[in-house]
């Protein structure tokens, strides 16, 4: 009983997706069968740790701490995929100055079927939170975040998408206050396909957007991420870096917009997407965009999309690196620029081997 | 130690090495000198195994196994180092974990244990040490940002890591000053004189020969070696220019 319509590729925002699975995994049972070893990762600030089984929180393996279970107030209805998503998911809400204890860390599981789950995080004046959540499993784990930063709050969000199969869908909605801090990054390091959606609005003075990360993809896999960074107040920072990786039949798509609005002078924007061909059947998309109605403003943009190089190659294999440990090492190097934004060490060394095991498993 | 006999190689179909034949013997350090355009370049390349450099007749044999049947990296683990003329830079990946890599790729490859990362480390910073290059500069990107002469004592401390048994060093002395020349030079003297090891200097000018003192020199022209001699030769060449050689072969 699917009742989903979804946009077809003529449809400009969609045209690199390829959404033809999601109905037939939105009539499947999952099996509830849960891995024994989940991938949290071992840091010195432990904090709240949640575990979301097909969308359902695991109460017995999960540690709330100031995250809670609640209505999420958000309307995704002009999403495709996002409006598939309920009402009731997980908050994090922080006063003025205050941060969890340690570490967020969230786990979404899929055993097999659709899940949908919004969340919301509202960070008041001075609050700062660092959140890492991991996807595994095989199914269409839909996701929506509704993202609000006061004045001077800071967020570093880390994503990594780690499933077997299946499909990750996430949309963030977020609105950065004055002076307010946002870095989301995404790793797409597992064998499913992957869309992403964000819109992050700079509602402030001086406020501070990052949003990129590295898109992994081998066999026939798609990841395809569409992001816009809307400047609407004076002296905003924003900055957009993905690096795509395709191998075999693997197609990876980022499609990201700087708007600045009417005003919004002295903004300062950089864009950087770069997308590395493995194999001459795999495809890469990248599109760079700006759109500008202030005129003191510096926003620089570049594309590229290239192979590995070949004198490089040799260079590693004149000292005696076999090729493939040689590829796997510059491609390693290539996404460590949008993973390297990582603040947490601990995290940023858990979303680098994961990279690696990835590169490795070729 | 290395026997190269009748060797001919091209790149894109264009015919560089012309019939080159060369004996190094353990112990020995051979120069190769040559005017521009000779094919000295290809001749390190070829010995490498570079992708584009065909060989298309004649033999090369390292401690009697067949060189031109390997990949390169199975040369670098048989022992053969190449220094670059061109250090490549490779953004992203620092010296450190480059080295360690390579090093730890070879002794796999020889049936040797794995060095440990501390292991690892005191040896790159004694090489470092010895070459001027600082634990610094070692964890930064490899080559990035390095001056000419930087890139240059880099390779000197690849080879004094990886200890290879036989060096072959293109233009190794190009692009450094009088003082970043002699420490270069007292490098390859330090790691590569030995009675089990060889080098093959592949250079234009006879400057750093004055600190890396070859027993045997060659001239290599049009794709062969046209004279053979001691290091006398070398000091010839430095007042008398190739000039002669081009004679010589005329007529």
């Amino acid at each position: 009983m699917s009742l989903l319509e979804l946009p077809s590729a003529r449809d400009e925002n969609w045209r690199w997706s390829d959404l033809s699975a999601l109905p037939a995994i939105l009539d499947r049972q999952p099996s509830g069968t849960v891995p024994e070893a989940l991938p949290w990762i071992e840091c010195t600030r432990e904090g709240p740790r949640l575990l979301f089984v097909d969308g359902k929180l695991a109460a017995e393996r999960s540690n709330l701490g100031t995250v809670e279970i609640g209505m999420v107030d958000a309307d995704p209805a002009d999403h495709a995929l996002a409006k598939q998503i309920g009402r009731e998911g997980w908050r994090l809400r922080l006063a003025q100055d205050h941060a969890p204890q340690g570490l967020v860390q969230i786990i979404h599981v899929s055993t097999g079927a659709a899940d949908h789950l919004p969340a919301q995080i509202e960070l008041d004046v001075d609050a700062q939170a660092s959140v890492v959540e991991t996807y595994v499993g095989e199914g269409w784990i839909n996701r929506l975040a509704q993202i609000r930063l006061f004045k001077g709050a800071r967020l570093m969000l880390s994503r990594r998408l780690l499933g077997a199969g299946g499909y990750v869908s996430i949309t963030d909605r977020a609105s950065v206050g004055e002076g307010a801090s946002l870095t989301v990054t995404t790793l797409a390091a597992g064998g499913g396909d992957t869309r992403l959606d964000g819109r992050i609005v700079l509602a402030g003075l001086g406020a501070f957007a990052e949003a990129g990360g590295a898109l992994l993809g081998r066999t026939k896999q798609r990841h395809d991420a569409n992001l816009v960074i809307r400047h609407e107040q004076p002296s905003g920072m924003s900055r957009q870096v993905w690096r795509s990786v395709a191998d075999q039949q693997a197609t990876c798509s980022v499609a990201a917009r700087v708007e600045v609005a009417r005003g919004a002078q002295k903004t300062d924007g950089v864009q950087s997407l770069k997308g590395l061909l493995l194999a001459r059947t795999a495809s890469i998309n990248a599109k760079p965009e700006l759109e500008i109605f202030a005129d003191d403003v510096k926003c620089a943009h570049g594309a590229t999309v290239g192979e590995l190089d070949r004198n490089a190659l040799f260079y590693l294999a004149s000292r005696g690196v076999p090729q493939p440990e040689a590829q796997a090492l510059l491609t390693q190097a290539f996404v460590t620029d949008a993973i390297e934004r990582i603040g947490e060490e601990a995290v940023r060394e858990a979303f680098h081997a994961n990279a690696v095991t990835w590169l490795g498993a070729a | 130690m290395l026997e190269i006999q009748n060797l001919h190689a091209e790149i894109e179909g264009k015919p560089i090495l012309k019939g080159l034949s060369l004996s190094l013997g353990a112990g020995e350090i051979h120069a190769i000198m040559g005017p521009n355009g000779a094919g000295k370049s290809t001749l390190g390349y070829v010995l490498g195994g570079r992708p584009g450099y065909e060989v298309t007749e004649g033999s090369v044999a390292f401690d009697g196994r067949d060189l031109l049947d390997m990949e390169p990296d199975e040369r670098a683990a048989a022992g053969i180092f190449l220094g670059f003329q061109y250090p490549v830079e490779i953004p992203g990946v620092s010296n450190v974990q480059f080295l360690r890599t390579a090093l730890n790729a070879q002794r796999r490859a020889r049936g040797e244990a794995e060095l440990s990362a501390g292991d690892f480390l005191r040896l790159a910073r004694d090489q470092g040490d010895k070459l001027g290059v600082s634990m610094d500069m070692m964890k930064r990107p490899v080559n990035v940002g390095f001056s000419g002469g930087e890139k240059k004592r880099n390779e000197m401390v690849q080879m004094g890591i990886i200890n290879p048994r036989l060096a072959v060093l293109d233009e190794t002395d190009s692009g450094l000053d009088i003082d970043a020349l002699r420490v270069v030079g007292d490098g390859i003297n330090r790691i590569m004189r030995a009675p089990d090891k060889a080098v093959l200097l592949i250079t234009h000018y006879q400057r750093l020969l004055e600190i890396v003192e070859p027993d045997h020199v060659h001239v290599l022209a049009g794709g062969r070696i046209v004279r053979s001699g001691g290091p006398e030769l070398a000091v010839e060449l430095e007042r008398d220019g190739y000039a002669n050689i081009a004679e010589e072969m005329a007529a």
